[in-house]
């Protein structure tokens, strides 16, 4: 008797092999369509009422402050200074998290213990400490990293553990009866478990290091785009406040779609 | 002669937190002859998988012996492979990247392994698959894996707990005839066990009926039945005598 696999999964069928652009990337175009809208509507406004650059900016003197910020390389050495503590803290995160996430996974009473005292952490507005950590370990470094690593931690805990609870133990069974050891279990079953929960929790931990960055800079700094951010509000010079603003804004979409991307790629056997 | 696997009083009983104690095997006694195949039915939760899981290793007994080839089961050994009823397949990992699982934990070198997986894959009808992961599988072809798994590090035992329950009817039938061809080639012992009457008599040499919890063997029914078998067999007068006799033997056992 012959048998013949057929694929659960057939390739794409017949679809039509040209469509225009615009078909082709429609859901796309929609969203760009409304950031367009966005900006166009904003300055719009200001043919109507009255502008005073004093309370508002509008895009065309956004984006010459952002030139002016850029030629005069203010912009780079602010993105610089924020960039380390930024990397410390977030690494520091991953570490720790990790680690404690994990733990809290693979002992059920860690996990029991201290699930409640992180959830109370993670819940609460931990940014209205930061004064706090200003005082307690004054202005500079260490106290932008502290503020960073509290901000992006907690996801990173939270999605390891939850990583190592959703280990199917029937593949630690399947492991351990073909005589596989302990550490076998951790490298073969539990790391690639956990790993897409990692990353999936880097990826939320990224936009809270760096609400992180400019609260640190804004307390606890002489210098940074969080710094500058502050001082440009303070000087009343409101079209280079938006556009360090907006430049942050371009860093988390494209950190956060970066780390999209690499979930696609690096992790090609999760079903879409 | 001793039987290739013996099991004499073995007792297990499950303590499970918050729960009271459930008796899965009293004093149960098997004997498994060598290239044997012995399918297991029984009611459900009568200790069937928890006395797979004993043999491959898993689980240890409260007491009694059990024996392969004359030497206690201690623990997991290459020896005996498990076909689970849910597949056990690393979903990161490629078809033949799973296949190649035990010999990796064995240490063996890449190349090899792919020596040993190649043939095995091509013997289930895999070949060209070799690159896909589970979630692109049907489930027969996910199962087909989990046989080819399992014989990879060439066992002498075979164990499987109920390898074709989550498959759709015609698939399950299809996946008999294929265990067959596959097992006719080396005569490898195995223990089968499963819910399905018909499926026990068509695949085995003996059928064993298991007693509700705690289990201990009820009867054990030989299955005289010519090799090799084909579908036609299951609408014999013979085939079908012998299905009743071990439906009547099992349902009283059976409480809905």
């Amino acid at each position: 008797m012959e048998i013949v696999p057929t694929p659960a999964q057939e390739a794409d069928s017949g679809e039509a092999p040209r469509r225009s652009f615009a078909a082709r990337h429609r859901d796309k175009l929609l969203g760009i369509l409304a950031v367009v809208l966005f900006f166009a509507a904003w300055q719009a406004i200001f043919l109507v009422v009255p502008f005073n650059k004093l309370f508002i900016s509008k895009p065309d003197l956004i984006v010459l402050g952002l030139i002016d910020l850029i030629k005069s390389g203010a912009l780079l050495r602010d993105l610089a200074v924020s960039a380390i503590p930024f990397i410390c803290g977030m690494a520091l995160a991953t570490v720790v998290g990790v680690a404690l996430g994990i733990v809290m996974g693979w002992r059920r009473r860690v996990g029991l213990a201290l699930d409640p005292l992180m959830t109370v952490f993670y819940a609460s507005p931990l940014v209205a400490l930061s004064p706090l950590i200003v005082v307690y370990f004054g202005v500079g470094f260490g106290a932008k990293i502290l503020i960073i690593f509290f901000l992006s931690v907690f996801p990173f805990i939270f999605n390891a553990y939850a990583g190592v609870r959703a280990v199917d133990p029937l593949l630690i069974n399947v492991v351990r009866s073909m005589g596989g050891r302990e550490i076998d279990l951790y490298l073969k079953v539990l790391m690639p478990s956990v790993l897409p929960y990692i990353v999936a929790g880097a990826r939320i931990a990224i936009g809270r290091a760096l609400i992180g960055v400019l609260v640190g800079e804004f307390f606890a700094a002489s210098e940074g785009i969080g710094y500058a951010i502050a001082r440009f509000g303070d000087l009343y010079a409101l079209d280079k406040m938006f556009a360090c603003i907006l430049v942050i804004m371009v860093i988390a979409v494209a950190m956060t779609e970066g780390i999209r991307w690499a979930e696609r790629t690096a992790f090609p056997w999760r079903a879409q | 002669m001793q039987p290739y696997i013996q099991g004499r009083n073995v007792n297990l009983t499950f303590r499970p937190p918050n729960r009271g104690p459930v008796r899965a095997l009293q004093n149960f006694d098997i004997d498994v002859n060598e290239g044997e195949f012995l399918s297991i039915v029984g009611p459900s939760g009568c200790g069937k998988s928890t006395f797979l899981n004993v043999i491959l290793g898993l689980i240890r007994p409260d007491s009694g012996d059990i024996r392969l080839r004359g030497s206690p089961i201690s623990g997991p050994s290459t020896d005996r492979a498990m076909v689970f009823q849910d597949f056990g397949l690393l979903p990161w990992r490629t078809v033949q990247a799973n296949v190649e699982l035990g010999l990796e934990l064995k240490g063996m070198a890449a190349d090899a392994r792919r020596k040993v997986s190649q043939p095995l894959i091509e013997m289930i009808g895999l070949a060209g698959f070799e690159g896909h992961f589970p979630h692109e599988l049907s489930g027969g072809m996910k199962q087909r894996v989990g046989l080819a798994r399992a014989l990879a590090t060439d066992p002498s035992v075979l164990l499987m707990d109920e390898p074709f329950a989550a498959l759709d009817a015609q698939t399950r039938d299809l996946m008999q005839v294929e265990l067959l061809r596959v097992w006719q080639q080396d005569k490898k012992t195995v223990l089968f066990v499963t819910h399905q009457i018909e499926e026990a008599i068509y695949l085995s040499d003996r059928v064993m009926v298991m007693t509700k919890r705690p289990g201990r063997a009820k009867k054990i029914f030989p299955i005289d039945l010519p090799r090799p078998r084909d579908y036609e067999m299951r609408v014999t007068p013979e085939f079908n005598e012998l299905k009743l006799q071990i439906w009547n033997e099992l349902k009283d056992e059976i409480t809905v």
